[in-house]
């Protein structure tokens, strides 16, 4: 592996990060760690999926909210869970592992749909269309009460994932005060990273990988060369909404108990901000980016209840936000490549 | 259903004032515009700072208590300052990014970078409160067959005068006749000596009072929220796709009729018991318009492809 003068910056800036929690939190720094990097290892695999789309074909997806949601509903309801007002546990299920295949491909086939509109709209149509799209979805499932649960969501079912659980995490934390249920998704995310990361870099070098950046160059000049670039497109959309949709399928299981509320537009752009920050079409990028984007997110929390002191909750998780959508801004204007991304690897006009 | 026309007229005149700015903003600059709902909000908001009484607590940060002007001179300042942000958007922002040659779609994740910072300083500054003009309550009464209150009336017949006037504007005024040509060729009409970045600065102004009319509508009508502009964002977007992306007319005829549309489907059979997802079906249209005729009803094929 080469070592780059950005690979430094990189690693720099996140053991920094890192680092600056332990100086903030004195105390309960290592319980907000465990928490964190959960956080980040979801988000950033949302992101690694976001960034095949955006990074490597440069299709304008502002919907990943739905594939995650696709993927994360489909599975819960495939397994044992509660769902609604009043629902009861039911005891029949699909195996974890099928339940789970199954949800992953779901937000594969939304994004085969969503990716139809694709083929024929340019970058900025897109845009618009997928964000539709994400909230079709999310205003269908919180209609359908019957079979989602609706407002009310769906509970009971962080068992399937939690009975898996080795021995060795509940007697490493034992006397700590650190959630071992979360503390065992995070080490699934993290799982999940590496190998999505290990494949992703298969294909990266593949004729295939080198196909979707050419369509992402020139489409043309692929369809030129014989190449179906309307396949690659939509297998592109495929691969990436899969992957959000298995991090979907995680956040479920660290939250433990399924809102619809979760996948608002807002969860989408804490994705692309990540991915900007990470490096857009940077391979390992969107990790580091998670991991940094995390610790500006918990840290902004404290430093506005101390700013806005009779601010009600609501006003300071929208310091939060508020604090995202200039990190998107202003990493687009100046650093539009991000930590670690090439510039030239940088598709940002309309054909 | 024709009880909810009334509804969907109030619903459609929004859309369309806003929709109007919207795709004159695209048309001339390229720009898809995110941050739009935000300065609808800005209206709102605005209105609502400027014309509450000066003891009511409405907003966060208690040393700004509402400044207590009349209704109409408040919507009148509202309006001001919503140009005046677009006038500042443009020139410290869009036109910096603009020479430097920024891409498109660059520039359209700057726009939703900043939708998002906006729309929350918005939540820090109205603490997230469901808030109301201070108008008094009107009955609603039957004009023709639409059951409207007077107020809400005024408010269709303003919206309809006030696309009347930008749609002579445009077809017969110079600044209108040179906004149409750059959005049509912005270098042609560089060569006949139009300045685009003055026309641009023009639309950018016109573009934000428009939207902050539509949010001082939407308040007179409905209520006052910190992500009221987001919330109806999607369906503006739908009437403009509809009525053909960068068509001023279009989206005026897009934008009452997504309107009208999303309130009357409500009292589809099939929609029984889902009024929640009312807002599914506009963007569901709007999608498949995009996929079968995406220049929209009135739009023209070269723009779109």
């Amino acid at each position: 592996m080469k070592v780059t003068s950005r690979g430094v910056i990189t690693i720099l800036v996140t053991t920094l990060s890192l680092g600056a929690v332990y100086v903030l939190n004195p105390g309960s720094a290592t319980r907000l760690m465990f928490s964190l990097l959960t956080f980040a290892g979801i988000y950033g695999l949302a992101a690694i999926g976001l960034n095949v789309h955006f990074g490597w074909t440069g299709l304008l997806n502002f919907g990943h909210a739905a594939f995650m949601g696709m993927g994360a509903y489909v599975t819960l309801l495939l397994i044992p869970h509660a769902a609604g007002r009043e629902g009861e546990v039911t005891t029949t299920g699909l195996p974890l592992i099928l339940a789970i295949f199954i949800g992953i491909a779901s937000a594969s086939l939304l994004g085969l749909l969503l990716g139809l509109p694709a083929i024929r709209l340019r970058g900025d149509y897109l845009a618009i269309v997928t964000i539709a799209a994400a909230e079709i979805f999310r205003l269908l499932v919180r209609d359908l009460e019957a079979i989602t649960g609706g407002v009310y969501g769906i509970i009971s079912y962080s068992d399937a994932l939690q009975k898996y659980r080795p021995k060795i995490i509940d007697s490493l934390l034992v006397d700590m005060d650190i959630s071992v249920n979360q503390t065992w998704v995070g080490v699934i995310a993290w799982l999940c990273i590496f190998a999505v990361l290990l494949l992703l870099k298969r294909l990266n070098s593949s004729p295939w990988g080198r196909a979707l950046r050419a369509v992402r160059e020139d489409e043309d000049a692929v369809r030129a060369l014989g190449k179906n670039s309307v396949w690659l497109k939509l297998q592109s959309f495929m691969l990436g909404a899969g992957i959000g949709g298995l991090s979907g399928i995680l956040l479920a299981f660290n939250y433990g108990s399924l809102q619809v509320s979760t996948f608002v537009p807002i969860l989408t752009f804490y994705i692309w901000a990540i991915m900007i920050l990470g490096g857009v079409g940077s391979l390992s990028g969107p990790i580091f980016g998670a991991i940094v984007f995390w610790v500006i997110i918990s840290e902004t929390d404290k430093i506005a209840e101390i700013i806005f002191e009779n601010a009600n909750g609501q006003q300071l998780a929208g310091v939060r936000f508020a604090l995202v959508g200039l990190l998107i801004m202003f990493l687009m204007i100046y650093r539009p490549s991000g930590l670690l991304g090439k510039k030239e690897e940088l598709l940002l006009d309309v054909k | 259903m024709i009880d909810q026309l009334g509804n969907g007229l109030m619903l459609g005149v929004i859309i369309a004032v806003s929709a109007v700015g919207l795709s004159l903003l695209y048309g001339v600059t390229r720009i898809v515009n995110f941050a739009h709902g935000e300065l609808i909000a800005l209206g709102a908001i605005c209105t609502l700072f400027f014309s509450s009484p000066q003891d009511s607590r409405l907003l966060y940060l208690d040393r700004f208590s509402p400044l207590g002007m009349e209704f109409g001179l408040s919507v009148f300042f509202a309006i001001l300052l919503c140009g005046l942000a677009g006038a500042l958007l443009e020139l410290l922002l869009f036109r910096p990014l603009r020479k430097a040659e920024v891409g498109n779609i660059a520039v359209l994740v700057v726009t939703i970078g900043m939708s998002i910072f906006i729309r929350h300083l918005y939540l820090l500054f109205t603490t997230g409160k469901v808030q109301k003009f201070p108008l008094d309550l009107q009955r609603r009464e039957t004009y023709l067959f639409i059951d409207l209150t007077p107020r809400n009336l005024k408010i269709l017949i303003a919206g309809l005068i006030v696309m009347f006037i930008i749609g002579c504007f445009l077809t017969f005024t110079r600044l209108g006749k040179a906004m149409r040509a750059v959005r049509d060729s912005n270098e042609l009409a560089s060569i006949s000596g139009i300045n685009s970045d003055q026309i641009i600065l023009s639309t950018w102004i016109i573009s934000s009072m428009l939207a902050g009319l539509a949010g001082i509508f939407q308040g007179m009508i409905n209520d006052v929220r910190w992500n009221m502009g987001f919330l109806i964002l999607l369906l503006i977007f739908a009437g403009t796709v509809l009525g053909g992306i960068g068509t001023s007319f279009g989206a005026m005829a897009g934008g009452l009729l997504i309107g009208v549309f999303v309130q009357v489907s409500v009292a589809l059979p099939f929609m029984e018991g889902h009024t929640e997802a009312k807002n599914a079906v506009a963007l569901g249209i709007m999608i498949i318009i995009l996929l079968v005729r995406p220049q929209g009803i009135f739009g023209l094929k070269e723009r779109v492809s």
